[in-house]
């Protein structure tokens, strides 16, 4: 049944390809029929797997085993649904390719994250990477070619080192599945260059996350792409590097450390530089897309946080495991809406420059509803999804803590003595919840330029929205809602 | 009878100037040529063998065949070479070898 | 069985689920709305007074939201429900109801979104009901955020306007900052007590280094200077007047504020007092004096009728807070359920003026309206007497209260409350002299009518509350706090002290401003009152300097690395690298054909000898 997952969307892009069947409508149609296996096969009990062929010896196969799988999938298929939904092409061809490209990247998402053969993993995610250069090349703002370019030099170049990092521990392990790797890490074989390894595999996946300081082709690309592009690369597809990296912590379990160990202080010095510094770049941003695109660069920061967590304390950290998981999920429906709904505003204002806008909120008060609603989510707020994700990874990184009991009379002396017995997962923690406080200010500040106040030039213009855009952005909004209520640990 | 050792200096001999001759010489048929003559020197080392490992007279039929195999592709590297030098003249009126480097810049 | 014992969890859940159903649903209906919040905050305060007389069904049940195999980091939502608690809800709810009905009369004619209004009240309850029955710090966070975001929602409600729109956005971004500091506080303690669950925390803190205590209380204590306002973090407060004033009753002056307070209680009460270390309590009594002393000047010099009670709130909160730096949580609590009554009643009286006033929020285009609303005014003079501590009503037992436990502890936070007292004085009777006695000064003032029924009727609910809730036969049974017995009264150096400073801030009052004969501020016009008018220009140096000045210059600043430094050296720097090393190796096309011989010669000599030696 999995195949289908792979198989439909890839079909119905055949169609609009070949037979020039009308592209919207096909790419409904599969991504419905997309949603409705994917839910049965994410609810289904039973983790189901099937055998596709065999490589080398090694069987190639797709599974929901694996612990990320499921969360991902779902996110993977609700973004493409709403994403195929809210998409508004300028003429049927752009809009024929548009949905090709959007299936396509869905497929090789969905592949990916539900591979266990490591080179058809990360054979997928290749496969989706492509149709996002050349839309953002065709189709996108502002400086298309440039842009596209980067992002290709970015993006190419890491998944090289990936690649080089994935053959050699694959070598080393003799293994070429996650499950062949996890009954190696049982045997107890470790690869010898850990060091290597580890250094290849972080910045590979690092930059396709946009680990700082490799993050500047991710808010540009963003801004750049057509809005159902940005919404799967930024919502699904940008996770596929801390799906790579939590999977290989998982597979490898108590012994995690041994492989990411060497690397972890200085992961989490460059994660601070995602939430600290990108931060503080969201916090200059003037134009909405550029300034959501930060955003996202910048909340990956704490995912990476997760994993630092998860690795300092020998993946014996399954808080922060989940909490991942969670802000993965919520993060990918938040920037997705967001991202829906850059693109709403620019078709009713046909500018998003945050400076000429204003007072939307009284002429669309949907529109302000749903965006704060997005907005809200993404900076954290209790009942809505990204919350639970953000607080569980704060608490797993003091959860394996034992702290040095200090004793001083002085107690300046005693504070510092305080500071220094923190470890340095405690340490990044700290700095890395003044994120809480720069989200808010750029995101209320945006807010702030683009619905309230008096009702400005560019506002004036907006008329109406259209049933599927507020089709495709409530059903994004009800996911974020739903699983601010009740989070999706079970799954 | 000879001994082989001759045979093998005439071989060097021939091998050393056709090396010679390809390394130095700017016009592609004599360069060309020279390639002939290290063939050459192949085939004669090959038969010197052929008779000096041969038994009561009878030769080592193996290296014979396989200088008649190396004539044969030379006459059919030949015959592509010159028509390959015919159309460099054509093309750029000279045969010489330093004029064959437009992919340099 | 199990139904009848998650009864408590209806405090939550209903002003929840009607906020959703008011906003998604009623959403074209604003009266659906209205009667349904009001329905709801009706219900949890019968529910509420029910519990308090008695009923009862056992123990809630816990719900574990985020499973976790490690039983401390688990995020549990359980409740509370010891008086300390229940109280509260009393005073929360209590409240709520009020203002609610109030809202009723006062929005009449309004033509914002009714409905998204009355969500954001009902959400208010659902997020204060949280803050108050969590039985948890991590529960405690997530309604501390979600009242934020409810104050948030509630003071931008007219968002057309840019001035309200700032106001909203400055009052959830500060409280972030206070939040910065309340989520570390939360983690440190998870790292120190081992657990969130205020019922665990006991008897840890005598295993605790001092400094550790200090530094995990201070943390804690951030949570409260954000959310109650406190100095340096009060910048919100007087700019929330912007929203709605029964918003600004039941939020910015009855409950949400005192959250702060509240949540320190809680800690005294499930850490022990012991907990809190002599330097954390000096840092919190001295953030509450300078808060208290701060915001009571300033009170002095503000024209507007709700910014002059805004800073009258601060400061209140900052006794408050000074209280509870002296370990003196019973006194604190005292004053805040005193306070949230009588600052409920001046707070709607005002909104009341205001209406009647037609939106004539200026005290000095008011006066006369004594004779015009005089059931309006004397309620409001019955929650000033109360404020400024005239002997018999309530205000005036629980600053007794707290003068008495200053004077115990460290007689520089009593002087300094006298003080502040004299200052409240003066400022409560300069607002009531200009604004209700004289000549009416603007049209405004000239046409108004006294308050409608809905408005009334809660302003009298309070006015008896504010004369009757010190006395401790209601006070024994309702102030929340465990085991709570009214103030002893007795005279001696803290009742003539602050008999003193009543008199003197009544004479000043009078020497100053007459009998309502001035038309204009006699203390204005000087560089002093510029400053206090100008908020001692703290606002201005936030705006300018923090927050124009070193965050845009340092946000700007890092852009310019980003793009330029980090694109350029990655991104740039990679494309010249390639482009250096390609010129680099290009001197091997050298172009000739007999060095490409030579080379491809020695290549193959260096292969065959390689493999005939197998090195």
């Amino acid at each position: 049944m999995l195949i289908w997952l792979i198989l439909v969307p890839v079909i119905a892009a055949a169609c609009i390809g070949l037979l020039k069947t009308p592209g919207r409508l096909t790419a409904l149609v599969s991504a419905a029929c997309s949603l409705l296996v994917g839910m049965y096969a994410v609810l289904a009990p039973e983790s189901c797997s099937e055998c596709l062929s065999t490589f080398c010896g090694t069987p190639v196969q797709l599974t929901l085993g694996l612990p990320l799988s499921r969360i991902m999938v779902l996110l993977s298929i609700l973004v493409t649904f709403a994403a195929v939904v809210g998409m508004k092409a300028p003429n049927a061809d752009a809009e024929r390719s548009w949905a090709i490209s959007a299936l396509l990247i869905s497929t090789g998402a969905i592949g990916a994250f539900m591979s266990d053969n490591i080179i058809a993993f990360y054979g997928f995610h290749e496969l989706a990477l492509i149709p996002t250069f050349i839309m953002i090349g065709c189709y996108g703002r502002g400086d298309r070619r440039n842009i596209a370019w980067t992002a290709t030099i970015y993006l190419g170049l890491a998944s090289m080192v990936l690649l080089a990092g994935l053959l050699l521990l694959c070598s080393e392990m003799h293994a070429w599945s996650f499950s062949g790797m996890a009954a190696s890490v049982q045997a107890g074989i470790m690869p010898g260059s850990t060091c290597l390894i580890a250094a290849l595999l972080l910045v590979g996946f690092g930059t396709l996350v946009s680990l700082f300081p490799f993050h500047t082709w991710a808010a540009p690309a963003y801004a750049s792409a057509p809005t159902p592009i940005a919404m799967l690369h930024a919502g699904v597809l940008k996770k596929f590097g801390l799906y790579g990296l939590f999977t290989l912590a998982a597979v490898f379990g108590p012994k995690c450390q041994e492989l990411f160990g060497c690397w972890n202080n200085w992961l989490l010095v460059l994660l601070l530089g995602n939430v600290l510094w990108v931060g503080y770049v969201t916090i200059s941003r003037t134009r909405l897309d550029s300034m959501l695109g930060n955003s996202s660069v910048m909340h990956m920061g704490y995912i990476f946080l997760a994993f630092a967590a998860y690795i300092a304390c020998n993946g014996n950290n399954e808080l922060a495991f989940q909490g991942a998981a969670m802000l993965m999920l919520a993060h990918g429906l938040t920037i997705a809406l967001l991202f829906l709904l850059t693109g709403q505003i620019e078709a009713q204002t046909r500018t998003l420059e945050l400076d000429s806008m204003g007072g939307l909120g009284s002429k669309l008060p949907a529109l302000g509803f749903l965006f704060g609603l997005a907005g809200m989510a993404s900076i954290g707020l209790p009942l809505l999804a990204n919350f639970v994700g953000e607080f569980s990874i704060f608490v797993s990184c003091f959860a394996g803590w034992k702290p040095a009991l200090v004793n001083c009379d002085c107690w300046l002396a005693g504070v510092a003595n305080f500071f220094g017995g923190m470890g340095p997962v405690q340490l990044a923690t700290i700095g890395a919840l003044w994120g809480l406080v720069i989200s808010a200010i750029y995101m209320l500040r945006a807010f702030f330029r683009i619905f309230e106040g008096p009702v400005g030039a560019a506002s004036e213009r907006a008329t109406k929205l259209t049933v599927l855009d507020i089709v495709a952005a409530c059903f994004l909004a009800a996911f974020i809602v739903l699983f601010g209520i009740v989070p999706p640990t079970c799954l | 009878m000879i001994p082989l050792a001759h045979y093998l200096i005439l071989s060097g001999i021939l091998f050393s100037i056709g090396l010679a001759g390809v390394l130095i010489r700017k016009n592609i048929i004599v360069v060309f040529m020279c390639l002939e003559m290290m063939l050459t020197a192949a085939n004669v080392a090959l038969v010197a063998f052929s008779r000096a490992q041969g038994t009561a007279g009878v030769p080592v039929y193996d290296a014979q065949v396989l200088s008649l195999f190396i004539t044969g592709i030379a006459a059919a590297e030949v015959a592509i070479g010159l028509a390959l030098i015919v159309a460099m003249f054509r093309a750029r009126r000279t045969v010489e070898s330093t004029a064959l480097n437009t992919l340099k810049d | 069985m199990n139904m009848i014992q998650n009864l408590p969890w209806l405090f939550l859940l209903l002003p929840l689920v009607v906020a959703a159903i008011d906003w998604v649903c009623f959403n074209k209906h604003p009266r659906m709305a209205a009667t349904l919040s009001l329905l709801s905050a009706a219900a949890t305060f019968g529910l509420c007074v029910a519990y308090l007389t008695g009923l009862q069904t056992g123990t809630p049940g816990i719900y574990t939201w985020v499973p976790c195999s490690i039983e401390q980091l688990c995020l549990h939502l359980g409740l509370v429900m010891d008086p300390l608690a229940m109280r509260m809800m009393l005073v929360v709810t209590g409240i709520g109801l009020l203002v609610h009905f109030f809202s009723i009369g006062y929005m009449k004619g309004d033509s914002s979104n009714l409905s998204r209004y009355y969500a954001g009240l009902s959400i208010f309850m659902f997020s204060m009901s949280t803050i108050v029955l969590a039985d948890n710090l991590a529960m405690t966070f997530i309604g501390w955020e979600m009242v934020g975001f409810s104050s948030y929602l509630l003071i931008g409600h007219w968002f057309h306007k840019t001035s309200a729109a700032e106001a909203a956005k400055k009052a959830f971004i500060t409280n972030r900052v206070g939040d910065f500091g309340f989520l570390l506080g939360i983690l440190l303690t998870l790292g120190f007590f081992g657990t969130m669950n205020f019922a665990d925390m006991g008897g840890k803190a005598a295993t605790l280094a001092p400094a550790v205590l200090t530094v995990t209380i201070v943390c804690l204590f951030c949570g409260a200077v954000g959310k109650s306002a406190q100095f340096p973090l009060h910048v919100w407060l007087p700019d929330a007047m912007e929203g709605p004033t029964p918003v600004s009753a039941l939020i910015h002056a009855a409950t949400m504020v005192a959250a702060g307070v509240y949540m320190l209680v809680r800690l005294q009460v499930s850490m022990g007092t012991e907990a809190f270390t002599e330097t954390a309590c000096t840092i919190i009594a001295s953030v509450g004096a300078i808060t208290a002393v701060l915001a009571a000047i300033m009170a002095v010099q503000q024209d507007d009728i709700k910014r002059v009670l805004a800073y009258s709130t601060l400061s209140q909160l900052g006794y408050m807070v000074m209280a509870v730096g002296l370990l003196a949580g019973e006194a604190a609590m005292f004053h805040l359920y005193t306070h949230a009554w009588f600052k409920a009643l001046l707070f709607l009286g005002a909104g009341a003026i205001i209406v009647c006033c037609h939106h004539e929020q200026d005290i000095w285009k008011m006066g006369g309206l004594r004779k015009r609303m005089p059931l309006t005014v004397l309620c409001f003079m019955m929650g000033t007497c109360a404020l400024i501590a005239i002997p018999g009503f309530s205000g005036f037992f629980s600053k007794e209260a707290i003068l008495d436990a200053a004077l115990a502890k460290n007689p520089v936070f009593f002087w300094v409350g006298a003080g502040v007292a004299a200052l409240t004085t003066f400022y409560m009777l300069r607002l009531c002299i200009v604004a209700f006695m004289g000549p009416a000064r603007d049209h405004g003032a000239e046409h108004a009518k006294e308050a409608s029924f809905t408005m009334a009727l809660p302003l009298l609910v309070l006015a008896v509350m504010a004369i009757i809730s010190g006395y401790g036969f209601i006070a024994n049974d309702l102030v929340p706090f465990n085991g709570f017995h009214a103030h002893g009264f007795e005279l001696g150096l803290p009742f003539y002290v602050s008999m003193g400073s009543l008199a003197v801030g009544i004479l000043l009052a009078l020497a100053v401003y007459g009998l309502g004969g001035r038309t204009r501020d006699p203390l204005a016009g000087n560089c002093i009152s510029k400053a206090l008018r100008n908020r001692l220009y703290i606002d201005a140096l936030y705006d300018k300097v923090l927050i124009g000045g070193i965050q845009q210059v340092f946000a700007n600043l890092i852009q310019f690395f980003d793009s330029y430094i980090i694109r350029g050296i990655i991104c740039k720097g990679l494309v010249w690298l390639t482009v250096r090393i390609g010129y680099l190796c290009s001197w091997i096309q050298c172009g000739s054909l007999r060095a490409y011989t030579l080379v491809s010669g020695i290549g193959l000599i260096i292969l065959v000898l390689l493999l005939a030696y197998q090195f």
